[in-house]
């Protein structure tokens, strides 16, 4: 016969935990916010839908694949952007950079007046929408330049938690985020590994090989070398405590975005012929904070 | 005519004799170097002759590359016999005219270049098997002359360490040792003492040491992250309307999202109905990492397998209560006693298809491919040979003849729409033309109607063994089919009829609530969860790390 087996911690702790990761967007921006405070603007009842899809045969959505969320952060008034990976691989269209964009801008306006709120953004993006590139590159360029508007008066914070991952024009987002919080199922990169051998061959990058593109851009990696601020399990309410934690620990010492010296030298000291390995560039990078 | 004076009766002994004499001056002991295995190939062969070529889970991939590069001006003709055909240079063999003829039991990942070889008169099938059938004909009629294998490791002396990928090693080495086949093994290295011997040296004729590691696939490692809600529903369902019900102790679980669904919430939900100990108990089955949670909470006590799942090894070693292990603690699998266990002593199979017709018959073919059975019909079909009984067993009788039997419960496990909108109930199985368009005797059925004891779905579960006439079996089966063109030929009275009847039970009649079935509910939700179930014992293969 079976005897009642006495289970690990770890093991009885998966038991409690609300994966983020199987969450969709909207339920994300949610977690994100006070419970209860969830109030969504530009819902999908209100049929903004991205005009270009249809003309290429794509079936479009009415919240284009952007939840934006006013409600509050630790009582702190506050917005939450979540993209929805699962729909066009959370690309960047012209309505759903624009309500990114007008949200960012309305926070700033409301710091402005005296009202500080709060900006968390969930990122599961691809990058730019190619079937409407031109103007999703535009808005992309619009979304930066309210970041950066934005980062004077609060902390912005950016989720990276997967499966999608951040890529293209959304990993540019996240480097001028005040704060980043990653899951080790997350990655975060300017180009997809994908896009990556598709363009430079297999030979390049095989982005099948999934430890290979994990060790490189995962949640873990992007950690150990400061690109990521803080680790967190794929638990709803520990990532939600993280974003909290951010936000009252302030604005940051320093901003990523205002160290690309150190980056350039960094890029500088790496002999792109040589193969590197996760390892290496770890030991390499530790002891340089930006 | 010859009389037995003068009639040798040893040819075959005589031909390897011959044969093996011509590879006799490169070998060291009873290895050949590498560089010279296509020329020792085109020597120890002849035209016509049946060669097995291992491959499964594990193929014996430096062999079967090495035999498609032999000249086929010397070398043509010949008969393979393949459990799976899988490579590239499997079908190689056939475009060159090295090879004619195929007896095999499945081709999946090459299924539409098989039918347009059959098609195009490259390739000849014999006959398309079960797994362990075609090993029954290495000893009837498919005797094979030579057989190319693969192991992990051999020793100075030629004994051999198949280690936790045994699967058909045994079978198909017995086959040709005890008949002067000729038996030829790839290894991965030559060492100097084996963690065990799984093949005495004695029935080994020529090792040679592969270029790398035989190729094997973890055909049963399924990931808990993209297990859907519907399959969570029906796996509450399994449990509670087929397991609990008939107290299934032994059992035999497919390779889908379904089953794997089953297998990760018995620890939660099955915890919850106080089922464990009750049901589950033994298996026959890979061990496959979604079943780590059930085994930690001690809900299993025996499993035998038919190979190895990949990454499983440690967590394997440090379990030996529960699976068949050598004295190194690896694990030993068997496919044909796990087929021949699976035939015979376990109470259930459950499994999923492709498509059911209106009377419960069930094929994975699809149009323009030829992709063969697998294990699958031993396993879901009721062994007429067994005599012992158990409580499941017995359950499924249904008259009160005194010459009455038991069945073995056959359960098929589908949602009433694929991926796509594509109907899994249709009115006739595309194996019926599929088996006309390739000139086959019969249509290619996986599971034949009449084996099958249960169907679920999203929907309910028809409970066909207590059907008492073809008609009532089909309406069973339409009630519980949705809105195919099958379910909706179902008559609402009539439905009524035999869910009092018992012949279909909806969710609600089984006590489980639809609203329950969230993802919450499983034991494990990712790999990664497995791994911590496991103590990190489990490695999983690359393909599935996300970490």
């Amino acid at each position: 016969m079976t005897t009642a087996a006495q289970l690990p911690e770890e093991v009885l702790a998966l038991s409690a935990r609300y994966s983020y990761i199987e969450m969709n967007a909207r339920t994300r921006a949610g977690q994100l916010l006070d419970p209860g405070t969830f109030c969504e603007l530009l819902g999908p009842f209100d049929r903004i839908e991205s005009p270009w899809l249809p003309m290429q045969d794509i079936v479009p959505q009415s919240d284009d694949g952007c939840i934006v969320a006013k409600g509050t952060i630790d009582g702190k008034p506050a917005v939450a952007i979540a993209l929805e990976g699962k729909f066009q691989g959370g690309s960047i269209g012209e309505v759903s950079g624009m309500k990114m964009a007008t949200a960012l801008a309305l926070a700033r306006q409301g710091c402005e007046r005296g009202i500080p709120t709060r900006a968390v953004l969930s990122l599961e993006s691809g990058g730019v929408r190619l079937q409407e590139a031109n103007i999703g590159e535009l808005v992309i360029a619009e979304i930066c330049a309210e970041l950066i508007a934005l980062r004077q008066h609060v902390p912005v914070v950016v989720v990276v938690a997967g499966m999608t991952g951040c890529f293209g024009g959304m990993s540019l987002a996240a480097g001028l985020a005040s704060y980043v919080v990653m899951t080790r199922q997350a990655r975060l990169s300017m180009n997809g590994p994908e896009v990556i051998e598709q363009e430079a061959g297999i030979e390049e990058l095989d982005a099948r090989d999934r430890p290979l593109i994990w060790s490189i851009c995962g949640g873990a990696q992007r950690h150990a070398t400061g690109i990521a601020d803080v680790l967190v399990e794929d638990d709803a309410a520990e990532i939600a405590q993280a974003v909290r934690a951010l936000f009252k620990r302030g604005e940051p010492t320093h901003l990523r975005s205002a160290a690309h010296e150190l980056y350039i030298e960094r890029l500088a000291q790496l002999d792109p012929v040589q193969p590197w390995s996760a390892e290496q560039i770890r030991e390499m990078w530790k002891d340089q904070t930006p | 005519m010859e009389t037995s004076a003068t009639r040798s009766w040893a040819t075959r002994r005589e031909g390897k004799l011959r044969r093996m004499a011509q590879v006799e001056p490169w070998l060291k002991g009873k290895v050949l170097p590498a560089g010279r295995i296509v020329e020792a190939l085109e020597a120890l062969l002849v035209s016509g002759d049946k060669v097995v070529v291992e491959s499964i889970q594990k193929q014996a991939d430096f062999l079967s590359r090495s035999l498609a590069q032999v000249n086929p001006e010397k070398l043509h003709d010949l008969h393979i016999i393949i459990a799976a055909i899988a490579r590239p240079d499997h079908l190689a063999l056939f475009e060159q005219g090295i090879a004619k003829k195929v007896d095999f039991s499945f081709a999946g990942p090459q299924s539409l270049r098989v039918a347009q070889m059959v098609e195009d008169g490259q390739m000849e099938v014999g006959a398309i098997h079960t797994y362990v059938e075609l090993s029954a004909r290495m000893f009837v009629d498919l005797i094979p002359n030579a057989v190319l294998v693969c192991a992990e490791a051999a020793d100075p002396e030629g004994n051999l360490y198949t280690g936790a990928n045994t699967e058909d090693t045994p079978a198909v080495i017995e086959a040709a040792a005890f008949r002067d086949g000729i038996v030829i093994v790839q290894v991965n290295q030559l060492v100097e003492k084996l963690p065990r011997v799984d093949i005495p040296a004695g029935w080994v004729d020529i090792i040679v040491e592969a270029d790398r590691p035989f190729a094997r696939e973890p055909i049963q490692t399924r990931d808990p992250a993209q297990i859907k809600e519907l399959q969570i529903l029906t796996a509450m369902m399994v449990i509670r309307g087929i397991y609990e019900r008939h107290q299934v102790l032994s059992l035999n679980h497919g390779v889908g999202f379904d089953t794997a669904a089953v297998e990760l919430l018995l620890p939660t939900y099955g915890e919850k109905l106080g089922l464990k100990g009750k049901i589950c108990r033994h298996w026959t089955l890979n061990p496959q990492p979604t079943l780590i949670p059930a085994i930690e909470s001690g809900w299993v006590e025996s499993v035998h397998s038919f190979g190895n799942e990949d990454g499983m090894e440690q967590y394997i070693a440090a379990r030996p209560d529960i699976f068949f292990t050598g004295r190194d603690g690896s694990l030993r699998s068997n496919r044909v006693f796990c087929q021949l266990a699976g035939h015979y002593a376990i109470d259930l199979f459950i499994g999923s298809t492709l498509q059911i017709d209106p009377e419960g018959n069930s094929s994975t073919v699809t149009r323009g491919r030829i992709a063969g059975f697998g294990g699958a019909p031993n396993l879901g079909s009721d062994a007429h040979g067994r005599r012992h009984s158990s409580p499941a067993w017995l359950s499924t009788i249904t008259g009160d003849s005194p010459t009455v039997r038991g069945r073995k419960l056959v359960v098929q496990v589908v949602e009433t729409f694929k991926a796509g909108g594509v109907p899994t109930f249709v009115e006739s199985l595309d194996a019926i033309q599929l088996g006309k368009d390739a000139k086959m005797p019969v249509a290619p059925i996986m599971i034949y109607g009449d084996d099958v004891t249960h169907i679920v779905t999203e929907e309910g579960i028809a409970y066909l063994y207590k059907a008492s006439s073809l008609d009532e079996r089909r309406d069973a089966i339409a009630a519980i089919a949705g809105v195919t063109s099958v379910g909706r030929k179902a008559d609402a009275t009539r439905t009524t009829e035999l869910r009092r009847k018992g012949l279909v039970a909806y969710p609600e009649d089984l006590g489980v609530r639809r609203s329950d079935a969230e993802r919450s509910l499983l034991s494990a939700r990712s790999m990664r969860d497995l791994v911590t179930w496991s103590g990190g014992l489990y490695r999983p293969p690359a393909r599935f790390r996300s970490w």
